[in-house]
């Protein structure tokens, strides 16, 4: 477990290090409180424009920094060579799986927490309110959803040779699912035969991520979720980390390292 | 020589330029239509944006709740935002500022298909609700971009200035954004009866109001003449409006042909037969000589 936590420790250290979250965080910030000025038909009760496209910046900007940093970590240990003397340490190969996930995961929680703590307080500003329960239900379910991405990378950065290619397709799959995911079912009712019965499987195989993207409660002020589908969600959300990181364990501990 | 070479791409280049400036210029002008910098960037574009952002606008007055692409798609006209029920009745709201609606046929959602949906409706809105009372302020940025990206979209300006006139009481607002779309739209009827709704209503000015309503039916014939098809609802409207304008101002003589004209295309003649008559009536009553 030390190894593990080691591992996640220097991949924390290392996000604080580059750039793209400054980067990205600033964007949003600037973006947010740009439009934050901006007064329509001189009516100063005007919030839910501002929440929606901060909240989109937000899970723009927590999405690349997720598959960059994720998609990265092996391959660039294969690449400088360092994976050798990691392994030798001795770390298992596991243990540098789930270090990889959890440094990343954890890396990813701390910027959820900065950018969702600049979306409160612009929130709180603007409607003279603290945010209910619904808002700290939406970081979580953000978090869940993260750690599945997270994952999926990691599995990709297992499978593909280029970190290049393997972001991309996580992207495109990751952005597909939250917005088609859902429609799949439907898509299968109108197709016919074989393609019919392959999209409705594909519908019950892939990870759900549209359900961990609440912004439209959390934007039109609706109630907060309960917590028996809070726990639900969290539940299915582990699961598939869990399997997506146990697949990638399974292909890396047969791969051979040599570039 | 290449310093010949050189002089000769340069003055080249110049007498092209001054060839094709004055093309470019002619088609920069085509078009301009008060957009500016955003119409030369985007083009036609714009207009796509601009519908996506009125729908943008319905779907905040729905609080999110709303069909997608794979949902039966509403037609422009039948949105709900465009709703004329609800600002003459603003009425009392739940403090969440949304107004529970019903279904019609059950809803676009439908029952769900199986667990993975059913348990996916916990993370969406699903009750149809309109916003009420002062947070229907919420649609007016989509419907400013929509009016920014597309000034010659009429029904935007109208649908601003409905709900700033009635429920969010704005009229001032309301009208400068009227007026900025009539000089976008010069000839529009609809945005000359909006504005006729503003000094009727909100101002108390039937005098205004009536001029207004004038210009309405002046725009709406011209349209007529030249074969537009213009709307038969909307002459009603402002053949309406000119009567409820000539009663506030107590004005019988005027109010007899507006009353006839309202007749003529109205879809409850006999009521209005009943106030030509009663009109008649009162005019028969008053002592001659008597000003107006």
């Amino acid at each position: 477990m030390n190894n593990v936590m080691a591992l996640a420790g220097v991949v924390i250290k290392e996000m604080y290090r580059r750039k793209d979250f400054y980067v990205l965080f600033v964007m949003t910030a600037l973006i947010t409180l740009l439009l934050g000025a901006m007064r329509f038909f001189d009516n100063a009760g005007i919030v839910r424009f501002l929440k929606e496209i901060c909240l989109v910046l937000i899970w723009i900007s927590t999405l690349v920094i997720a598959v960059t940093t994720a998609a990265r970590q092996i391959p660039a240990e294969r690449e400088s060579r360092t994976i050798f003397p990691l392994l030798a340490k001795p770390v298992r190969r596991w243990e540098l799986v789930a270090g990889k996930f959890a440094g990343c995961w954890l890396a990813c929680v701390i910027t959820l927490v900065v950018f969702y703590s600049f979306f409160g307080i612009i929130t709180a500003s603007r409607e003279q309110a603290w945010p209910g329960m619904i808002f700290f239900q939406a970081v979580w379910l953000h978090a869940v959803f993260l750690a599945v991405v997270v994952a999926l990378v990691l599995l990709g950065s297992v499978v593909f040779t280029a970190q290049s290619s393997n972001a991309t397709i996580c992207l495109i799959v990751v952005v597909g699912i939250l917005y088609v995911g859902r429609y799949l079912n439907r898509v299968a009712d109108g197709l016919r035969g074989i393609g019919g019965d392959i999209v409705y499987a594909l519908y019950f195989a892939i990870p759900h991520l549209e359900w961990y993207d609440i912004h439209n409660l959390l934007v039109n002020d609706w109630n907060g979720i309960d917590w028996v589908t809070m726990s639900g969600a969290t539940l299915y959300g582990a699961l598939y980390t869990g399997f997506l990181l146990l697949a990638a364990w399974m292909i890396f501990r047969h791969k051979a390292l040599t570039v | 020589m290449i310093q010949l070479v050189l002089t000769l791409v340069f003055v080249g280049g110049f007498t092209l330029a001054t060839f094709l400036d004055p093309r470019l210029q002619a088609l920069r002008a085509r078009a301009d239509d008060g957009t500016g910098f955003v119409a030369a960037l985007m083009g036609d574009s714009r207009r796509l944006f601009a519908n996506q952002f009125f729908v943008e606008a319905d779907v905040y007055f729905h609080s999110g709740y709303y069909p997608t692409i794979f949902d039966t798609p509403e037609a422009e006209e039948t949105l709900d935002v465009n709703s004329k029920e609800e600002a003459e009745t603003p009425g009392a709201a739940p403090a969440s500022g949304r107004r529970p609606e019903k279904d019609e046929g059950g809803g676009f959602l439908g029952p769900p298909r199986d667990w993975v949906e059913r348990f996916g409706r916990h993370f969406m809105p699903t009750q149809h609700t309109h916003l009420a009372n002062g947070k229907v302020a919420e649609i007016l940025p989509w419907l400013r971009l929509s009016a920014d990206l597309d000034p010659h979209r009429i029904q935007t300006y109208l649908t601003a200035s409905y709900w700033l006139r009635g429920t969010l009481n704005q009229p001032d607002e309301a009208e400068q954004f009227l007026r900025e779309g009539l000089r976008a739209n010069p000839d529009s009827f609809e945005i000359y009866i909006e504005l006729g709704y503003v000094f009727d209503y909100n101002r108390k000015n039937p005098r205004m109001a009536r001029n207004l309503f004038e210009l309405a039916l002046d725009k709406w014939k011209k349209q007529d003449g030249a074969g537009l098809k213009p709307s038969p609802k909307a002459r009603v409207e402002i053949l309406d409006g000119l009567v409820r304008a000539d009663e506030e101002q107590n004005d019988l003589k005027q109010l007899l042909p507006d009353l006839e004209a309202l007749k003529a295309v109205s879809p409850f003649p006999d009521a209005v037969e009943k106030d030509i008559q009663a009109t008649r009536a009162k005019l028969a009553a008053q002592p001659p000589g008597r000003p107006d």
